[in-house]
């Protein structure tokens, strides 16, 4: 029994001791794996926390900026112009006293500049006052700060370089931000931020009490360490899990990093709203997106606005919800003044402040899609994306929002009247304004619809130029002022060209009529054909390929005599480029969109520097100006003194290809140099022609700029005569047939015709010479 | 580098500081405002006021090739010339100053900055672009200073004291650079004014 009893006993007794043992084991094995579980995914966890507290600190999007707006006494800038120049800037009308607002009355103008660190030096802060008149600054004078007869303001934000995932902040120092916010933030979001190690246990507590009571979770209790976690996720759903990873996590950052390195992380990192598909993190983006002013500028209500905003950004949105907001603000005001951050006096002014929030974001995001796309292409020539997208660089370029909106309002505005159904539709079109001794890009405009992010006309569409290409045709001409000058006699007949293999090329005039001799400024000032190919032929293709390439072509060049009628095809960005030789008197100026770039501590990395290049001798080229002045004035130009007044003297070519296929106007003032372009994409014959299809667009944006007119400075070796062409010879200025011509000195006739049609004096004086 | 250049570019500083001084905006351009003070203050894009003939009917030209009607160009319109280029206006003066200190300091790259931004305020000034070669010269870049050199004698116009200026400034620039025929030719030019 014993025996057999005791087997049992001593397995009754036994098993539950195993049974013990095992569970012990059991318990033991589980928790040390359990152990090695955690640590594993602690050191998981803490790779994870530690990669993305390091990378992510550091990532923040590229700042695009227009040109800053230079005042000083004769600027030219309108009324309406500065005060639009002011709104992108992010001013607010206002007493111009404060900075950041300007005050208006009438052309008169106080101005309380912000101040700016540009890559040069600080433009301090100033009050600055000032007359708009006569679309001219007058006046100007520095009211408050350091004197100086040239200030800069700020320059606008006009986009930005963003990371994939699409969130937006501007860095901030914790030395750098208001006292107030980090304070307020830590009365009303954490108040034992800087004793606790990551976690506060009896505000978790707390929390799960109240929501154990509400039966849903209302409160979070967790510390800013814990929101910065989550922030580092995209997800925002509360699970348990979640929870303690949060935790886990949190306790390692702080074992990490110091307590201003994580909130000055929070700073920049917590979620503030939402621009589009544009995420805005950060208090320093915050504040430029809901008050268009700096984080340091701030007033109390504000700071309070942005910290009750923490709790729920799309809740609490001021622009959405206003009322819900600003009885948030007004909580964390009393909340303030309960923490004894402010008094109770402040508090109780604060809360019977307005909002203040700016109407609109200061800046959105792609304003100008067709400039941003270039100056990326130029900025990806020296920096790389991923570069451009997170080390938060700051790109300086040479947009000038002014002459932006013109070329845009321009073309939404012409275009609708430049044909009609099926055409009207297809019409597409592109505008590249620059200035014309700088070559800096001041607007590009690349479909009709600017805002759209799409295809990049003036930088991507390439089209035959038509005539543009005869100004350097008649230039390589005139180069050889032994041969010719303006007044050479050309033949406009018509002609056959035989190839050797036997094909024929038979060009035309565009009316198809020819009118024997005309002198050669008339023949380019009309833009006849077949004197066009005719002095092509003569001084030799070879000979217009090398004044094309000087001039900045940098594809092939055809052998083709139809290259002479413009065979080659350019993008408008390219015929700009061309152009700013013709308009700057044989200077090629490479054209820029990026003056500079400096990393986010204003530390300059790239400087895009002016450069000129004499590329023709600027005698012969200031025949040429001549010649596209007379366009404007007498010629296939000159319906744009329809929309422009008289004394804005303008030199310009037209440019049309078969069955009007491409419309081109190219043409310059003292200021602006601006390519039009109007055609289809599909390259289908449209009823237009240059003069009637992208000059339009192109007096229309020019009709909206105050400027200078052309007037070239007369070069060495230039003289100008009276001559009648008809006779080849010098006349008196009141004589009939009379003309002011310049000639490459030595170039001109050498007989004198009198206003009665006798030659007379020079012959003798020329026989005087021959025999003296 | 050699001894005259800087000299030379130091004469024409002195002689750039002295004539700078005072001068109207915009010097001898023509400037056409395009709209009054007194339009509308809607914030749109800054537009024309700029009063135009109601009646003239917008018609644009159906040809690319001239037609002896519409817009008779008024007799007094002709090409437009002129023979000198701008004055600087006292922004730019201030700016130049600024630069010069720059280069005394030796900070060329600080003085170009600056000169680039007297540029864009007086495009049509010889003297802003003998001042930027100047400064390439000090940041001892030849190449780029003959072409600013160039540039301004482009606008030097038939001011005598401009041209003598610039011809004997690419004089020096051409010899540093081993351009002896060069050089020689632009000190005759300015020896011939």
């Amino acid at each position: 029994m014993t025996k057999s009893r005791s087997p049992r006993k001593k397995s009754s007794k036994s098993r539950p001791a195993a049974k013990r043992g095992g569970f012990w084991r059991f318990l033991f094995r589980a928790g040390a794996l359990g152990l090695v579980l955690l640590a594993g995914w602690m050191v998981y966890l803490d790779a994870v926390v530690t990669s993305r507290f390091e990378g992510r600190r550091f990532e923040v999007p590229s700042r695009v900026y227009a040109r800053p707006l230079e005042l000083y006494d004769g600027a030219s800038v309108s009324a309406a112009g500065l005060a639009r120049e002011l709104e992108l800037a992010g001013y607010r009308a206002g007493d111009g006293v404060r900075a950041g607002t300007y005050q208006r009355n009438g052309g008169r103008f106080m101005i309380s500049a912000r101040g700016f660190r540009f890559p040069d030096g600080e433009e301090p802060r100033r009050r600055l006052s000032l007359v708009v008149s006569g679309d001219r600054v007058q006046s100007f004078s520095v009211v408050a700060g350091p004197d100086s007869p040239i200030v800069r303001l700020e320059p606008a934000q006009i986009g930005g370089i963003y990371p994939s995932h699409r969130e937006d902040r501007v860095l901030v120092r914790l030395d750098e931000v208001p006292e107030l916010l980090p304070l307020g933030l830590m009365a009303i979001e954490d108040r034992q931020f800087y004793e606790h190690y990551g976690v506060a246990p009896l505000s978790i507590a707390r929390a799960m009490l109240a929501n154990i009571k509400a039966g849903q979770i209302v409160q979070g209790g967790s510390t800013l360490t814990q929101q910065l976690v989550k922030n580092f996720f995209l997800t925002r759903d509360q699970t348990l899990v979640r929870k303690g990873n949060e935790a886990l996590m949190s306790v390692l950052l702080e074992w990490h990093y110091e307590k201003d390195d994580i909130l000055e992380t929070y700073l920049n990192e917590v979620y503030l709203g939402q621009a589009g598909n544009r995420s805005i993190n950060g208090f320093g983006l915050a504040s430029q997106f809901f008050f268009g002013e700096p984080l340091k500028d701030l007033d109390v209500h504000q700071i309070a606005l942005l910290i009750g905003m923490v709790k729920g950004p799309s809740y609490y949105n001021p622009r959405r919800h206003p009322e819900r907001a600003k009885a948030r603000r007004d909580l964390v005001l009393s909340e303030m003044a309960e923490a004894g951050l402010i008094s109770a006096d402040a508090a109780t002014r604060a809360i019977g402040q307005p909002l203040g929030v700016s109407a609109r974001p200061s800046y959105t995001d792609n304003r100008y899609p067709a400039y941003i796309d270039l100056v990326r292409r130029h900025l990806g020539r020296d920096y790389r994306e991923e570069d451009l997208q997170s080390e938060g660089l700051r790109i300086f370029t040479t947009l000038d929002p002014a002459v932006q909106d013109a070329s845009e309002k321009a073309i939404r505005d012409t275009l609708p009247r430049l044909a009609r159904g099926e055409t009207r539709e297809a019409l597409e079109a592109a505008l590249v304004v620059t200035a014309k001794d700088t070559g800096e890009v001041l607007a590009l405009v690349g479909g009709k619809d600017p805002e759209f992010a799409g295809f990049n006309r003036a930088v991507d569409a390439r089209r035959p130029i038509g005539s543009l290409i005869k100004p350097f045709t008649y230039l390589a001409a005139l180069e050889q002022a032994d041969r010719y000058t303006l007044i050479t006699p050309v033949q406009d007949r018509a002609f056959t060209l035989e190839f050797d293999d036997g094909r024929l090329w038979q060009p035309k005039n565009f009316d198809g009529e020819e009118r024997g001799e005309v002198p050669l400024h008339l023949a380019l000032s009309r833009s006849y054909n077949l004197p066009a190919v005719r002095v092509g032929l003569d001084v030799g293709i070879p000979r217009v390929q090398k004044v094309l390439r000087a001039f900045g072509v940098t594809t092939p060049i055809s052998d083709y005599p139809s290259l002479l009628l413009g065979s080659m095809s350019l993008t408008p960005a390219e015929v700009a480029q061309l152009y700013q030789g013709l308009a700057t008197s044989g200077f090629n100026t490479p054209l820029r969109t990026i003056r500079e770039v400096t990393d986010a501590r204003n530390e300059p990395l790239s400087r895009y520097s002016l450069k000129v290049d004499r590329v023709a001798d600027p005698a012969a080229v200031h025949l040429v100006q001549y010649a596209m002045q007379e366009t404007m004035q007498e010629g296939t130009g000159r319906s744009a003194y329809l929309t422009l007044p008289d004394r804005l003297t303008l030199a310009g070519k037209t440019g049309t290809t078969d069955q009007g296929r491409d419309s081109w106007f190219a043409g310059f003032s003292g200021d602006y140099l601006a390519v039009a372009w109007v055609g289809r994409d599909d390259n289908g014959p449209t009823v237009l022609t240059g003069a009637s299809g992208a000059l339009p667009v192109w007096s229309a944006m020019m009709a909206q700029l105050p400027q200078h007119g052309f007037s070239p400075v007369m070069p060495d070796g230039v003289q100008y005569h009276w001559v009648n062409a008809r006779e080849q010879a010098l006349t008196g200025e009141r004589c009939e047939d009379a003309r002011l011509v310049p000639f490459i000195a030595g170039s001109e006739p050498q007989q004198r015709l009198d206003c009665e049609g006798q030659f007379g004096r020079q012959i003798r004086s020329w026989f005087e010479g021959l025999f003296r | 580098m050699n001894k005259t250049t800087i000299t030379r570019a130091g004469c024409l500083a002195m002689a750039l500081g002295l004539g700078g001084c005072a001068s109207g905006p915009g010097g001898g351009s023509i400037y056409v405002p395009m709209g009054g003070d007194d339009r509308s203050s809607a914030p749109e894009p800054p537009r024309s006021a700029e009063p135009q003939e109601e009646s003239e009917p917008r018609v644009w030209r159906k040809s690319d090739q001239p037609e002896v009607s519409e817009p008779e160009a008024p007799a007094t319109r002709s090409p437009s010339y002129r023979e000198s280029g701008d004055e600087l206006p006292a922004a730019a003066v201030s700016l130049i100053r600024d630069a010069d200190q720059r280069l005394a300091q030796g900070d060329s790259a600080g003085a170009i900055a600056r000169l680039e931004r007297a540029q864009r305020i007086a495009p049509r000034s010889s003297e802003v672009y003998f001042k930027l070669a100047e400064a390439y010269v000090s940041g001892d870049n030849l190449g780029a200073a003959e072409q600013f050199t160039l540039k301004g004698l482009s606008l030097a116009g038939n001011d005598s004291r401009m041209q003598r200026s610039g011809w004997l400034l690419l004089a020096d620039i051409r010899r540093a650079r081993g351009n002896v025929a060069g050089a020689d030719q632009a000190e005759a030019r300015a020896g011939a004014l």
